[in-house]
């Protein structure tokens, strides 16, 4: 933990990042993938085969001129540009995240667009930047009309990427959506990385506040945030579909039918850290101890295998007596 | 899997009827959703008891969506906000049952590009989240059944199974319309093929159901004088004549549900407390509506015809 007093003043990183399954019976291939999230014609995909598949869309831009929510109630003018961009894992999991760097301050009067297009993914506020108060607002439950909604970018990606035709829309089994809003807020003099808050509320909606060191790029901070959301949302789904099989229930082909899909198209995705950069992994660490996400999720993997073992036992003996 | 309810008139007891199939399979587990998508009257979430929204919500609700207004429609939790009182204990091994409602001015609309993917859009990601997605559809040939026509006719929409509920009572005028909007010039069917639906498709995707039917048989009219009994009777079978001469017959009703007194007297859900408990309600009605909502999946109800 930073020293308290810190109040991490310099150019946060803000976003906001949506998780869903990919609407396919069969997880995508690499070239799929890399077709799926061709955005744009100018920049390729990036994908990566090890240790799992992972492909990477080119950011997009969405150009904006308006207030930032705060917490405090100030209102902040900022012009500038939202990056964007959609992530698939293994072929499987759809992300889509909306970020931007804040800069500490900028002109008091709106520049020409090539001004801000030169600045992608960062936006200027009119004057200095209230830090504290916008990490607030971004983190709040709510949006005021015509204040900058991060969420609304990544669902716009999300549902147009889900609106492919690759998609046959037949996915194995039914699932919900979550959101991560994360603000990051910027550290100096070699202080380490760190986790202020980390909350679930209803509606699938999560929040993250960070501590990260100034030197490391925006695009690794979401890269973060997006292996938090995608653990996150795989260990939310699995909970749910467990609790739908209704372990104990008497009718022990109605468990197994509810719990394969985890098996077929979930279990093997659970892979924290996989992507996220080395200066930020210990990060991981403090939430492996609390709230424990990898603890958590072997317990209901287990708890899986138990119940699919336990539907296997009966099965020899009535194939024999039907003989 | 989508549900679309239609109905050629108002009245006929399809926004009643479907919310009970929604009620039905929520309590057999199943994740479902309800949209009012009656532009004319959205009135479902009166059936479904929950508070300010008795005549569809103030604002944010499906029309404000589809309009643009609002990046997403209220959903609103019925097992937490009914004032039903049996509603409100949800049953152990329950699914999720969301109503989507429309708001109160919301009106007729036209339909522009931008509604036809938005609407889209929204029925993708509930069938990604629900395993049923009920829409209830203004009557008659409404803008909002060509919405759901054109939005299933899409590309995206391809690979998500759709199927067309036409509701009707059981007088002669009720069969005569129904079957028009299903097989007339202007028809689901017509309009359909004109959007790049395959006929043949759909017309295997569209059942009947009766609703509000008087069973001549039924204790209700045990005391009638033999003479009313007999007339009843036969024009229960002049009707099923006359259904299936329009193609509205036998293969194509998916079931029926019997006249109703608790019905006629007010929009609500059937619950197994008013059949089993106080016995307001007729054992054949809670019958015909488990029925009905099983069959909503079943593989045999559902051939090509
Ligand atoms: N099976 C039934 N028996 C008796 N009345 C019914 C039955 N089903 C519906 N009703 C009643 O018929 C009226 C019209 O039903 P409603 O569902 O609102 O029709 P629609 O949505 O087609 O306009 C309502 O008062 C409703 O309670
Ligand atoms: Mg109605």
């Amino acid at each position: 933990m930073t020293a308290t007093g810190d109040t991490g003043t310099a150019e946060p990183v803000c976003g906001e990042v949506r998780t869903c399954l990919l609407q396919t019976s069969l997880s995508l291939t690499a070239s799929a993938a890399e077709e799926l999230l061709r955005l744009r014609e100018d920049e390729r995909v990036r994908l990566s085969e090890r240790p799992n598949l992972h492909a990477v869309s080119p950011d997009v831009l969405t150009g904006v001129d308006c207030r930032l929510p705060t917490g405090s109630g100030a209102r902040v003018r900022a012009i500038g540009t939202v990056a964007a961009r959609a992530v698939l894992t293994e072929g499987r999991v759809l992300q889509a995240t909306a970020y931007f760097r804040a800069a500490g301050a900028g002109p008091e009067q709106r520049q020409p667009w090539g001004h801000y297009l030169v600045r992608p993914g960062v936006l200027e506020p009119f004057g200095g930047l209230p830090v504290r108060a916008v990490a607030d607002g971004i983190l709040a439950g709510t949006r005021q009309a015509g204040e900058l909604d991060l969420g609304a970018v990544s669902e716009r990606l999300l549902t147009a990427v889900l609106r492919h035709q690759l998609l046959d829309q037949r996915p194995p089994f039914k699932s919900r959506r979550t959101r991560l809003r994360w603000v990051a807020l910027r550290t100096r003099d070699g202080q380490a990385p760190s986790i202020r808050r980390f909350t679930l509320a209803a509606d699938g909606l999560r929040t993250v506040e960070l501590r990260v060191p100034e030197e490391i790029a925006p695009a690794a901070v979401a890269g973060l945030c997006e292996d938090l959301a995608l653990h996150d949302w795989l260990l939310t789904t699995l909970v749910r579909m467990v609790e739908r099989s209704r372990p104990g229930s008497a009718d022990g082909y109605a468990v197994v039918t509810a719990l394969r899909p985890a098996v077929d198209h979930l279990l093997h995705l659970w892979m924290p850290r996989a992507r996220v950069a080395g200066a930020l992994s210990p990060l991981w660490e403090v939430l492996e101890r609390e709230p424990g996400f990898t603890r958590q999720w072997q317990t209901l993997v287990q708890r899986i295998r138990d119940q699919l073992a336990l539907q296997a036992i009966p099965l020899p003996r009535e194939a024999l007596t039907a003989r | 899997m989508l549900v679309f309810a239609a109905s050629d008139k108002g009245g006929t007891g399809r926004s009643v009827t479907s919310a009970n199939l929604a009620y039905r399979r929520a309590l057999a587990g199943d994740d479902v959703c309800y949209l009012d998508f009656d532009f004319g009257s959205p009135t479902a979430a009166a059936v479904f008891d929950v508070p300010g929204a008795l005549r569809g919500i103030e604002a944010g609700g499906l029309h404000t969506y589809l309009q643009g207004k609002v990046s997403e429609p209220e959903r609103i939790d019925v097992w937490a906000e009914t004032e039903h009182e049996v509603l409100r204990h949800r049953p152990t091994g329950s699914g999720n049952l969301v109503l989507l409602p429309g708001d109160r001015s919301g009106g007729e609309f036209a339909v522009g590009r931008d509604a036809l993917r938005r609407c889209v859009d929204l029925l993708l990601r509930l069938n990604a989240e629900f395993d049923l997605v009920v829409v209830d559809l203004s009557a008659g040939r409404s803008y909002a059944v060509d919405m759901a026509l054109e939005a299933t006719s899409r590309p995206a929409m391809r690979g998500v199974e759709a199927r067309w509920l036409v509701y009707h009572r059981w007088t002669r005028q009720h069969v005569i319309a129904a079957a028009g909007l299903v097989f007339g010039d202007r028809g689901i069917v017509a309009g359909g093929v004109d959007r790049g639906h395959d006929a043949e498709r759909l017309r295997g995707a569209i059942r009947f159901v009766r609703a509000a039917v008087p069973d001549p048989e039924s204790p209700l009219w045990s005391q009638v004088p033999p003479p009313q009994s007999a007339w009843m009777r036969k024009c229960d079978q002049d009707l099923d004549e006359l259904a299936a001469d329009l193609e509205a017959g036998f293969s194509m009703v998916l079931g029926s549900v019997p006249l109703e007194p608790v019905l006629q007297w007010r929009e609500q859900l059937i619950t197994d407390e008013d059949v089993l408990a106080s016995k307001v309600a007729n054992m054949e009605t809670r019958q015909a509506l488990e029925e009905l909502a099983a069959k909503l999946t079943d593989h045999e109800s559902w051939g090509a015809t």
